[in-house]
């Protein structure tokens, strides 16, 4: 009998302990659930930017690089411009009725975003530690390697950067580049130009041998001279991370651009078409020796946007 | 089911042992009574509530409201209120049922005592309704918040765990065995919750299926005034305060309209969609105010989320969002595409 009245009473307060704890997490999710998020959102970031507000966003490309930007009567086109594209549209400046397209030449790029003059750069625009310095990188969105491009009647003479030491050949280059900077350390004597563009053309005109820069861009050039051209390989033994200039003052817009880059860095992962996957087959793919695929992201921010409670399968 | 405590007279000294019977007139007025305070609760709450959300909606202005009562109309009301009130609902729903089971079966024991508010309307409740209530749980409450139907569920059904198996080791078993499936299903989960520090997430997924099983059952006499008296008050409190939300939630959807007021002067106007006839579209803009858009003055239009709509957890079951109930889940496996419109996020 007393057995059972000690079960009895241990089972009583076995029930008033489960009640009790059954309402304290009840409580507990009910103020949970009235709680502020933790993680800002991507509006929240947005709140933040110089640019909230504005009727249109800025940005700062190239005219003159085929396959990455180019104007092609009024109209940008290049794989530069389509990822510019895409993040204007995430930032809220869908179409190019909101966008207003700033000419920027190579060695123009930091002045334009330290003055002001454009929101955001999308130039084939190298990630450097020195640059950093002066401005923000979201990125990269594409990693190259440095190349050189010669006439084809060289191409069996200009193979190696050895060749390129040879003060018979006239290398050039363009001026604020990192090519600029790596040819120097390779003592190779060189003649900087504004763009890469004036190279090919002082080629055309015998006044160059070699042209030396990215190999994105070297293969836009070749898409538009194909039989007088050849992409020599050489180990320059650098990689460039190109990523998309901000202001060093504005981190907010940083983190958001960065933020949408993974974005499509990670539906690229999953297996469905990613932006940067269209981009870039629409423009750079067919002219490139090995597919790319996007790199990760760096410094990618905790965000949440209204779309994360999508299925990702 | 109440036996009032014994009131002395005539009936009590002729026979000491036995307390007196309660009237039955008494008991059927009382449970008359608990039973129209009950529906008069549930049918009324809703259409209160429908109208408050109106003149908040208008933002206070009586003209304004006058214009909604005039265009919004009661199906589309219940059907919206429904829609964002369901999960309000089903909580105060089930919080009464189990309390009151819960209180119900431990004033039982306790002759003369009064049975508490909770008990009478979980008694006068039909099976059917109980069940229909936690149906209506299980598919708008958000997956984080679902492990405690569980508890809830056999404290208002009072399932002991002698109804598993009548030997003591099987129903160990047993009930070991339905954890392990738990945990299993849960494991990716919970250890996600982890490294990302959400011990509240973790707690909410672990403890009440291990409380279940001891839910069912008498509370000792002690506590039962105290948690009659507090439970009570706090589930009104509890409904008072998540009732705010409820009636601040929009009635109508939020939208971004393109207006071309001159020829290429482009305006950009945020608030939500009022009635659309031959000549104008009427926006109740969401800052404040009705506008009056000439209906060839329009140009575009796209439909834009709310804040009050972004997660707070980064946790996925089986990629199933945490803070999506049934019913959202599997209305994004039908649309599984979410695109935001580049208008919602530029537009203040």
């Amino acid at each position: 009998m007393s057995q059972f009245l000690t079960r009895s009473r241990a089972r009583s307060v076995a029930t008033t302990v489960a009640v009790a704890l059954t309402l304290t997490l009840a409580a507990a999710a009910g103020c949970d659930s009235r709680q502020e998020p933790e993680i800002p959102s991507v509006n929240d970031k947005l709140r933040e930017t110089h640019i909230y507000g504005q009727p249109t966003l800025k940005i700062g490309v190239s005219t003159t690089g085929p396959l990455m930007s180019e104007l092609h009567g009024g109209t940008y086109t290049g794989f530069d411009v389509e990822i510019a594209r895409y993040i204007a549209g995430q930032l809220g400046y869908e179409g190019d009725r909101r966008i207003e397209w700033v000419p920027v030449s190579t060695e123009d790029r930091i002045p334009a975003l330290q003055g002001g003059s454009v929101d955001l750069v999308v130039s084939t625009f190298s990630m450097t530690e020195d640059r950093a310095k002066l401005v923000s990188f979201a990125g990269p969105y594409l990693v190259t390697t440095q190349e050189a491009m010669v006439p084809t009647r060289l191409k069996d003479d200009i193979r190696t950067i050895e060749d390129l030491r040879d003060p018979r050949y006239k290398v050039c280059t363009s001026g604020g580049s990192t090519t600029e900077a790596e040819l120097g350390r390779h003592q190779i004597r060189v003649f900087v130009v504004k763009e890469v563009g004036d190279c090919v053309d002082g080629i055309l005109q015998g006044r160059y041998d070699a042209v030396s820069s990215d190999e994105t861009i070297l293969a836009g050039f070749l898409s538009r001279h194909p039989k007088e051209f050849t992409i020599v390989d050489m180990p320059f033994g650098t990689s460039e991370q190109i990523g998309v200039g901000v202001p060093i003052s504005d981190p907010a817009l940083r983190d958001l651009v960065a933020f949408f880059l993974d974005k499509s860095y990670q539906q690229g992962r999953q297996g469905v078409t990613s932006p940067w996957l269209t981009a870039y087959h629409r423009t750079l793919g067919p002219w490139m020796r090995t597919p790319k695929v996007q790199p990760p992201t760096l410094n990618v921010p905790k965000l949440v946007d209204f779309d994360d409670k999508a299925p990702r399968k | 089911m109440t036996a009032p405590a014994a009131t002395g007279g005539s009936g009590a000294d002729a026979d000491p042992p036995a307390p007196p019977p309660a009237p039955a007139f008494a008991t059927d007025e009382r449970r008359a009574r608990a039973s129209q305070s009950f529906w008069t609760a549930v049918v009324g709450v809703p259409a209160v509530f429908s109208v408050l959300r109106l003149g908040v909606e208008a933002g206070g202005e009586l003209q304004t409201t006058l214009l909604l009562v005039a265009n919004v109309g009661p199906v589309n009301l219940l059907a919206g209120f429904l829609t964002t009130a369901a999960r309000l609902l089903s909580t105060g729903l089930v919080a009464v049922f189990a309390l009151g089971a819960v209180l119900g079966v431990s004033v039982d024991r306790l002759p003369g005592h009064r049975r508490p508010l909770f008990a009478r309307w979980a008694d006068v409740t039909p099976a059917w309704f109980v069940v229909a209530s936690f149906l209506l749980a299980l598919v708008t409450w958000q997956l984080l918040y679902l492990p405690l139907l569980l508890p809830a569920f056999v404290a208002a059904f009072q399932l002991r765990p002698e109804r598993l198996h009548e030997l003591m080791p099987a129903r160990v078993l047993i009930v070991a065995a339905l954890l392990g499936g738990y945990l299993f299903l849960l494991m990716p989960t919970l250890l996600d919750a982890w490294h990302q520090r959400e011990y509240l997430v973790l707690a909410l997924l672990l403890a009440p299926p291990v409380l279940a099983p001891a839910i069912a059952g008498p509370l000792p006499g002690a506590v039962i005034r105290p948690l009659a008296s507090i439970t009570e008050a706090a589930v009104l409190a509890m409904l008072v305060w998540a009732a705010l939300p409820v009636i601040t939630t929009p009635v109508l959807p939020l939208t971004v309209t393109t207006v071309e007021t001159a020829p290429g002067a482009i305006e950009e106007v945020r608030g939500h969609v009022v009635v659309v006839d031959d000549v104008n579209l009427v926006l109740l803009q969401e800052r404040g105010g009705v506008r009056y858009v000439p209906i060839d003055q329009v140009k575009g239009q796209v439909l834009c989320p709310s804040e009050e709509e972004l997660p707070r957890h980064r946790l996925r079951v089986h990629d199933f969002h945490v803070e999506d109930s049934l019913l959202e889940a599997l209305g994004r496996r039908v649309r599984p595409v979410h695109r935001i419109d580049a208008g919602c996020r530029t537009t203040a």
